[in-house]
C-alpha cells in the first residue's frame, strides 16, 4: 500500500531527529527545526510535544535517544517493484544508472501495460548513442558546474554555436523531448538536445558573468466557458498545469484565467480552439484578435 | 475527534484536494454533504500541507479556496505530500524505530523473547517506559514481513526475525526524474525522502500532477493487470446520487500527457465488451480472480489500438468504424504543418497533394474523440468530410456558432465548411 505511515513525513522527520540526537543530545528548538524541515506546517508542535511528552518513546529527557544505530530501513517490496519497472523504461538508458539486483522481484509495470496515446511521434532518440552521451555530459555540467561548447542545428537547419553553463533539463511528456536551459553571455539559452550536432566540455577559460536563468514572459488569457458537453471539467484539467483561477459567473457559465508564457501563444491558441464554440476568449483583446483572425481565414477557406 | 494534521483514510482528501486544484471556485457552503466542520478540518490540512500554493478569494457567495500550481516552475509534484500524511498509534512509531535499530543488520537474527528484552533495554531509561506485548510485536513484524522490510525463518520451534538486505537504491538524478514522469511516481519520490538530495536538475513543460492522488487505485490496478486478475471497481454514479461496482477485467492503462487523465481499459463482463474507465472517477479496487482469458482480451486489445485516436472503443453513430477525412492548406512559410499532422496524428495517414496542401484520413471507432485535434487547424481547413453525418453536420455548426461568439457572422451564421 502507498499509503503508508512508513513513507510518511513524520517517520522521515523522526528518523533524522534520531539520527542527530545519536551524536549529541538535542535542545527542543532543534527538534522543531528539523520537524519543520521535513514535515508540514503543524508538524513541528506536534511532533516535539510527542516526543516531550513521551508519547513516543525515542528521545530521552535529556535530549539524548535510546536508539543507538542512525535508523535505517531497507526497501519496501513496492519500492523495489517500481525500481525495476522504471529500469524497464527506454528512458533510463539516459542516466548511467546501475540497478541493485532485481533480478527476484517482479515489475509494478510492464512498459507494455501503459500506453501514453496522446504523446508526439517525433520524441528524442533516446537509444541513440550520440544523444545518450550527450545527455550525460549536460547532466554532468550541470551537477559539477562546467560550461559547454554545443552546436547545435536551429528550426530551419541553420547551425548555431554556443558556450553556455547548463542550468537545468526541461522534460516534456506531450512533446516527448529535453531541453537544456543554461545561461550565456546573451542571457537565457534554450538548446534541444534532439538537435544537438555536437556538445564537449567547454576548456578555455570561462568567465561565468552574472545571467541568472530568467523566468520566461508571463501572459494571461481571460476565457468565458459554457459548461456544456462536460467543458468546464474538460477544460479546467486541459489547463491544470497552469497557473489559473476558476469563478463562477452564473449557472452555467464561468470565467477562467490562465496564465502561460509568451513564447507559447501560439500553442495556447490552438489549445484554446480545440474547444471550439464552448470557450469564448475575452481578453485581453490582442489574444481575442488572433482568434478572429484565425476563423477570418478559416471562413476565407470555405468559400 | 481532535483534529490532527495526519489522516487515516486517503478517499475523502483526494476529493477535496481534486475540488482545491482543479476546480478551486466553491465556496465553503458549496461543498455538498459535508459538514462544515469536516470542510475546515480538511481545509486546514491542506493547508497545512501545500501552504505555499493555496490561495483565496472572496466572492458574493462567501470565501473560495483553490490551489494554484504552475507545474512547470516546481521540481517534485507537490500533491505527492497528501500521501505522507498517513496517521498511526505511539506504539506503532516506537516500535518502528526500536525494530530496526534492534535488528540492525541483516547478519544479525533474534527470536522474540531477545527482541522484547532489548526492547525492554532500551526503554529502561524512560520514567514510564511502555511495555509492549508479545502479540503486539509479532503483528508489527508479521506487516513488515508482508512489506519485505524483515524476513522470518524457524529454526527447530521458534521464529527467528531478521532485517532484509539493504539494496542500493538508484540515483538521485533517476528518482528525481521518474518520480514526476512514470506511473506511481509517488513512490520515487518517498525514495527520495530517504536521502539527502540536492536540488532536482529537471523540470517539466505540460506536467499533469493531478493523476498523483489516484497512485493508489492505479497500483491497485497495476497489480491486477500483472496478476492477470478481475477487479471490482467501485465508482460514485453522480447523475443517480449510488456507489456502483463493476466487474472488469484490467488490461492497460491509457495515460493522456495532453490532458493528465488516466483511463483503465479493461473487459467488461457487464457489457461484454473492452471499454474504458477513468481512473479518478473510481473509488475503490478490490481484486478478484484470476482471469483465464486475459492474454486473448489483452490481444484484441492490441488489434484495436490501431483504430483508436484516444480511449473510446464504440462509436455513437452505431458504425463499427468511422471515416474522417480533411485537407489543410499552408503557405511557404508554414511548411510546418505538413510535418505537425504527422508529428500529432494517432493513427490514419498524412498525404502532400501539393507544396501547399495535405490531407490526413483515417478510419477509427469514434471519430469524437478526433474533433478537438482537428480545431486546431482551424484557418486553414479547406475539406472535411466525416462518415457520421451527424458528427460531421454538428462540426460544421460547431465552427459557425464560433464565427457568431466573435460576431464574424450574423445569427445566420453563414456559409459552411
Amino acid at each position: 500500500m502507498i499509503f503508508n505511515e512508513l513513507y510518511g513525513a513524520y517517520y522521515a522527520a523522526v528518523s533524522k531527529i534520531i539520527a542527530k540526537a545519536i551524536d549529541k543530545p538535542l535542545k527542543k528548538e532543534e527538534i522543531r527545526k528539523i520537524a519543520e524541515e521535513c514535515a508540514f506546517g503543524e508538524s513541528a508542535m506536534n511532533i516535539e510535544a510527542a516526543l516531550h511528552d513521551e508519547r513516543w518513546q525515542l528521545i530521552l529527557p535529556d535530549g539524548s535517544t535510546p536508539i543507538i544505530n542512525k535508523p535505517t530501513m531497507p526497501l519496501t517490496k513496492l519500492q523495489k517493484r517500481w525500481m525495476k519497472a522504471i529500469s524497464q523504461d527506454p528512458r533510463v538508458r539516459l542516466f548511467e544508472e546501475v540497478f541493485p539486483d532485481l533480478d527476484d522481484v517482479e515489475p509494478l509495470f510492464d512498459c507494455d501495460d501503459i500506453v501514453v496515446f496522446d504523446k508526439y511521434s517525433d520524441g528524442d532518440p533516446y537509444t541513440d548513442k550520440e544523444y545518450i552521451r550527450n545527455f550525460r555530459l549536460i547532466l554532468d555540467a550541470i551537477r559539477n558546474r562546467y560550461p559547454l561548447r554545443i552546436t547545435a542545428k536551429g528550426g530551419k537547419g541553420r547551425e548555431f554555436n554556443y558556450t553556455l553553463m547548463p542550468e537545468y533539463l526541461e522534460y516534456s511528456e506531450k512533446d516527448d523531448k529535453f531541453r537544456m536551459i543554461g545561461t550565456g553571455r546573451r542571457g537565457t539559452l534554450i538548446v534541444n538536445l534532439g538537435r544537438i550536432i555536437s556538445c564537449e566540455s567547454y576548456g578555455n577559460e570561462y568567465i561565468p558573468e552574472y545571467n541568472p536563468v530568467m523566468k520566461p514572459e508571463q501572459a494571461t488569457v481571460e476565457m468565458e466557458i459554457v459548461d456544456e458537453r462536460n467543458a468546464l471539467e474538460r477544460v479546467l484539467l486541459h489547463f491544470a498545469h497552469f497557473e489559473n483561477r476558476a469563478e463562477r459567473i452564473d449557472e452555467n457559465r464561468y470565467k477562467i484565467s490562465v496564465t502561460y508564457d509568451k513564447d507559447d501563444l501560439t500553442e495556447i491558441l490552438i489549445r484554446i480552439l480545440s474547444f471550439g464554440p464552448v470557450v469564448k476568449v475575452t481578453g485581453p483583446g490582442d489574444f481575442v484578435k488572433l482568434i478572429k483572425e484565425r476563423l477570418i481565414s478559416q471562413k476565407s477557406c470555405e468559400q | 475527534m481532535a483534529y490532527s494534521e495526519l489522516i487515516k483514510n486517503f478517499n475523502r482528501i483526494r476529493e477535496y484536494m481534486r475540488e482545491f486544484y482543479v476546480y478551486g471556485f466553491k465556496s465553503r457552503e458549496e461543498f455538498n454533504n459535508k459538514s462544515s466542520r469536516s470542510y475546515d478540518d480538511e481545509r486546514r490540512r491542506v493547508e497545512n500541507w501545500l501552504g505555499d500554493y493555496m490561495n483565496f478569494r472572496t466572492t458574493s457567495k462567501g470565501k473560495n479556496v483553490f490551489i494554484s500550481i504552475d507545474s512547470r516552475m516546481v521540481r517534485h509534484n507537490p500533491l505527492y505530500k497528501a500521501w505522507k500524511a498517513k496517521s498511526f498509534t505511539d506504539g506503532d512509531i516506537t516500535l518502528h524505530f526500536l525494530l530496526f535499530d534492534i535488528l540492525s543488520s541483516p547478519e544479525k537474527s533474534l527470536n522474540m523473547r531477545e527482541i522484547i528484552d532489548e526492547m525492554d533495554e532500551r526503554l529502561s531509561g524512560f520514567e514510564n517506559p511502555k511495555n509492549f506485548d508479545e502479540s503486539t510485536v509479532r503483528k508489527k513484524l508479521k506487516e513488515y514481513i508482508e512489506e519485505g522490510l524483515i524476513i522470518s525463518e524457524k529454526r527447530g520451534r521458534s521464529v527467528y526475525y531478521k532485517r532484509a538486505a539493504d539494496d542500493e537504491m538508484c540515483s538521485t538524478d533517476c528518482l528525481d526524474f521518474f518520480s514526476e514522469v512514470s506511473p506511481c511516481g509517488v513512490i520515487g519520490s518517498c525514495l527520495l525522502d530517504r536521502i539527502e538530495s540536492p536540488a532536482s536538475r529537471f523540470a517539466f513543460k505540460h506536467h499533469y500532477i493531478t493523476s498523483a492522488m489516484d497512485s493508489e487505485i492505479l497500483r491497485l490496478l497495476l497489480e491486477a493487470i500483472n496478476d492477470k486478475k478481475s477487479v471490482i471497481c467501485e465508482t460514485k454514479n453522480c447523475k443517480r446520487g449510488r456507489k456502483e461496482t463493476k466487474n472488469i477485467v484490467p488490461l492497460k492503462i491509457f495515460v493522456s500527457v495532453q490532458n493528465g487523465r488516466q483511463y483503465l481499459m479493461g473487459y467488461s463482463e457487464n457489457f461484454n465488451r473492452i471499454m474504458s474507465k477513468r481512473v479518478d472517477s473510481i473509488d475503490a479496487v478490490k481484486i478478484g480472480e484470476k482471469c483465464d482469458d486475459f492474454d486473448y482480451y489483452r490481444e484484441t486489445l492490441d488489434k484495436m489500438q490501431s483504430h483508436m485516436w484516444g480511449v473510446s472503443t464504440q462509436s455513437q453513430s452505431g458504425q463499427r468504424m468511422e471515416h474522417v477525412d480533411f485537407t489543410v492548406k499552408y503557405n511557404d512559410r508554414e511548411k510546418h504543418i505538413h510535418q505537425r499532422l504527422e508529428r500529432e496524428k494517432r493513427c490514419g495517414t498524412v498525404e502532400r497533394l501539393d507544396e501547399n496542401t495535405s490531407r490526413f484520413s483515417a478510419d477509427i471507432y469514434d471519430a469524437w474523440e478526433m474533433v478537438p485535434w482537428i480545431r486546431t487547424f482551424i484557418c486553414r481547413i479547406t475539406e472535411i468530410n466525416f462518415s457520421n453525418k451527424e458528427l460531421e453536420k454538428q462540426f460544421r455548426e460547431d465552427i459557425k456558432e464560433m464565427y457568431r461568439l466573435y460576431g464574424l457572422c450574423d445569427s445566420e451564421g453563414g456559409e459552411g465548411v
